[in-house]
């Protein structure tokens, strides 16, 4: 019989990585970096929804399905937010966040 | 040493690993090294899920995440060529209050998270593949379709955006 990791471990981990992520959002300055910790984020989510699905899953892996979503919106939206940074690094040379103010009001 | 404490073990150095790569990504100056400590974070993420028995998930994660995400990151990285600057200036004016604000916020989230207790059922043993594919294709089946909608919208508008005149 091995010694199983309490559900709070894993629970507490995916918290402080998406704290991070949240943490990287606020201070970074670069929109790609930005990009990444959105990325981190979501992963951080992940392990969240596989540990409840797998210690809590009454019926079947019903979290990890949501899990295979995530990964599909993932995917989308770091391909969308790349072509914005792009676009708007073609109109002009940077990717600091605060330099691009071409919509501000 | 018995093999009792090989699942806690490798769960401490997981999350060692998987806080301090993460910490790197938010820290380090060059994006280069913030995009592979990224991808090194997911790899060890990866890891947990193998840990937790979804080898599925790990499996999806080091495809899409450790591969594809990385690689378009990567490129990100490459056509957005930037001068070299001092450290300060690769953080917002806002750092200082962004970051007691996101400790602030974690602290109770951390402590709730830790009082989160197994029901005591053993989790089940053989994988996650059958269960994750008889989910898919019967109860979730057209949020499957809408998924891939969405993939194909997200391709088209990528290719619009950045599609030279």
């Amino acid at each position: 019989m091995t010694t199983l990791v309490p559900l709070g471990a894993f629970i507490a981990l995916s918290a402080a990585l998406f704290f991070i992520g949240v943490a990287g959002v606020l201070v970074r300055r670069n929109a790609i970096v930005i990009l990444m910790c959105v990325e981190l984020m979501l992963n951080a989510t992940n392990l969240a929804f596989v540990a409840f699905s797998r210690r809590l899953g009454l019926i079947d892996e019903r979290g990890s399905v949501f899990v295979v979503f995530v990964f599909v919106v993932a995917a989308a939206e770091v391909a969308v937010g790349l072509a914005i940074i792009l676009a708007a690094y073609r109109n002009r040379p940077t990717v600091d966040v605060d330099e691009v103010r071409e919509m501000k009001g | 040493m018995s093999l009792d404490l090989i699942e806690p073990i490798l769960f401490g150095l997981l999350a060692l690993t998987i806080v301090g790569a993460g910490l790197g990504v938010v820290l380090a100056d060059r994006i280069t090294t913030s995009a592979l400590l990224m991808a090194f974070t997911f790899l060890n993420m990866a890891g947990m899920f193998v840990l937790l028995g979804a080898e599925t998930v790990a499996a999806f994660q080091i495809l899409i995440y450790v591969g594809a995400i990385t690689v378009l990151i990567l490129y990100g990285v490459m056509f957005t060529p930037q001068a070299p600057r001092a450290y300060g200036l690769f953080f917002q004016k806002q750092t200082t209050v962004g970051a007691v604000v996101a400790a602030l916020a974690a602290l109770p989230v951390m402590v709730i998270a830790f009082a989160f207790r197994d029901t005591g059922s053993i989790p089940p043993r053989g994988g996650d593949l059958v269960p994750l594919a008889s989910s898919i294709f019967t109860d979730f089946a057209f949020p499957f379709e809408v998924a891939s909608v969405l993939l194909l919208a997200a391709m088209i508008g990528a290719i619009v955006l950045v599609k030279r005149e």
